[in-house]
């Protein structure tokens, strides 16, 4: 019999526990551990910011789904990690903290045979002083309460357009090293929609502001992608919609502070400039949540498994960017030093960003870090559940299923309007997601024709299919493995 | 405010009918990319 414990119940953490929990026996145990009680589809989290859908309807209570599926659960946060036990337990563990019920505050050892580490990112909004959700006139849409804020925000300033009032909205990110800018982008264009819906389009200046030093990098280098029967760049595509919605623009820039409808930035060519609004949604960077980890001894050992985020089969070699390679990038998310212990999705340390780093004249860092998103988050999970179920039933350690974010796909169906007839999606897919210049030498490191964008209403209408076939998939109902991550 | 997708892109881009057979595309376009297989990058699988 095997104990699968799995941390955080997000996109990655869910999708691992489904398919263990599907395809392991009931002798073996899998127990999640997640201080959130709801599943979240986070990316319909946009639609809930412009006040198009309720938060209720992209999530769900996990407890009773996993008491009816036979998955352990105990709404707790892990504290720290101790993959060799200690001098009184055997077993390696994690320590975990209740965080609701009568046993708050308790701390329980959650011993496990094998680990999987899905906790995510934590919203490092600290980083940037002032930028706190729900205060100085920002919001995030980074979860469904802050969607909510940000609606509720919106909504009020809509109302004040709708009195005379002339207004600014600046949209992007929030910190010199956010990433994410996609959910922002998504987020500026159905703000943008909706002021046409309220007839208040007329009274906002609208402007995008975000740390890539070109329009539509989204973190990702940017792309080379088909788009109709031609080929553009990515910025191109991105600078034709913003022109389009006459929407502005300030790239390069590091957000450093925030103050009352005022953000602080300094540029690429050093310059330290204002931004004043009367709205904003910014994109906190993300880090690691901080574990510590410690041997049997008590001796600390987070070196070992953490770099900020988990590490994982990844090569680490500090590299200048011209020898960065796509192999740099893990295949497995299995830890080298414990070999029980994994970390799919957005919880791995990469081995670098995506995007070249770059440096204002003063110094600062200012460029995206590697986005991860919920496609290759799911697929990651998956595989990493696959390894885990082989290994179990072979009896003997299976590596055999790999996905490098160098050799997968992935999706970003990006809402630019709701509504069945009004609404507008741009689709574009890129392969592989980490640009692999020795294969694609010709075509940014990307295959075209698999890297391609779309506009229009098809691209809404697929974004809520997504929206309704991962819930149902999430929701563990009949067939739901028949729908691919 | 620059006009940069013409009147017709935009018909195109709106028009229910065409965009059913966009969407019926894309589905499927997607699918092969994203559920096309992945794998390493170190061997050649």
């Amino acid at each position: 019999m095997s104990k699968i414990v799995i941390l955080g119940a997000g996109i990655s953490g869910h999708v691992a526990a489904a398919h263990l929990r599907r395809e392991l026996s009931k002798e073996h145990e899998v127990l999640v551990v997640s201080p959130n009680s709801n599943y979240q589809w986070i990316p319909s989290n946009i639609w809930v910011g412009i006040g198009r859908m309720k938060s209720k309807q992209i999530l769900f209570p996990l407890a009773p789904l996993y008491k009816k599926k036979g998955i352990g659960f105990k709404q707790a946060k892990a504290i720290s990690f101790h993959p060799e036990g200690d001098t009184i337990e055997q077993k390696a563990y994690v320590l975990a903290e209740y965080v609701v019920g009568d046993n708050k505050g308790q701390q329980e050892k959650v011993t496990y045979d094998y680990l999987i580490n899905a906790t995510g990112p934590k919203l490092n909004f600290e980083a940037t002083e002032g930028l706190i959700p729900g205060t100085n006139k920002t919001y995030s849409v980074c979860t469904y309460t802050h969607a909510d804020h940000a609606w509720e925000g919106l909504k009020a300033l809509i109302q004040e357009m709708k009195k005379g009032k002339k207004a600014k909205i600046l949209i992007g990110t929030g910190h010199a090293k956010s990433t994410c800018q996609g959910a922002a982008f998504e987020y500026i264009l159905n703000v943008e929609k909706e002021l046409h819906k309220h007839n208040v389009r007329d009274m906002a200046e609208i402007t995008w502001i975000a740390n890539e030093h070109k329009l539509g990098d989204f973190g990702m280098d940017g792309m080379l992608l088909s788009y109709g029967s031609m080929t553009m760049k990515s910025s191109e595509m991105v600078e034709m919609i913003f022109e389009d919605r006459d929407i502005k623009w300030i790239i390069g820039a590091g957000v450093n502070k925030i103050e009352d409808g005022v953000a602080h930035y300094e540029n690429l060519e050093g310059e330290y400039k204002t931004e004043t609004y009367d709205f904003a949604m910014l994109i906190p960077s993300f880090s690691g949540h901080g574990f510590k980890a410690y041997d049997k001894k008590a001796n600390d050992i987070t070196d070992k498994l953490f770099k900020g985020f988990m590490i994982v089969d990844a090569d680490y070699t500090p590299k200048p960017y011209e020898e960065w390679s796509v192999k740099d990038w893990p295949e497995t998310y299995q830890n080298p030093t414990y070999k029980n212990i994994f970390a799919p999705g957005i919880a791995f340390a990469p081995p670098h960003a995506i995007s070249k780093p770059r440096k204002s004249k003063n110094g600062t860092d200012i460029s995206p870090a590697p986005p991860r998103t919920g496609m290759p988050s799911g697929i990651t999970a998956k595989l990493v559940a696959d390894n885990i179920i082989d290994t179990i039933k072979n009896g003997k350690e299976s590596l055999h299923h790999k996905g490098s974010m160098g050799n997968m796909g992935a999706a970003c169906i990006a809402s630019a309007g709701y509504g069945m007839t009004q609404g507008s999606g741009v689709s574009i897919t890129t392969y592989p997601i980490v640009p692999d210049y020795e294969k694609y030498p010709k075509t940014q490191g990307r295959q075209l024709g698999k890297t391609f964008g779309e506009i229009g209403l098809a691209g809404h209408w697929l974004k809520l299919a997504l929206h309704y076939a991962f819930i149902y998939k999430a929701k563990m109902r009949p067939f739901w493995w028949l729908i691919p991550e | 405010m620059t006009q940069r997708i013409s009147k017709y892109q935009r018909f195109k881009m709106m028009n229910p009918i065409i965009q059913l057979f966009k969407f019926i595309y894309l589905s499927i376009k997607i699918m092969l990319v994203v559920a096309g297989g992945h794998g390493g990058t170190r061997k050649v699988n």
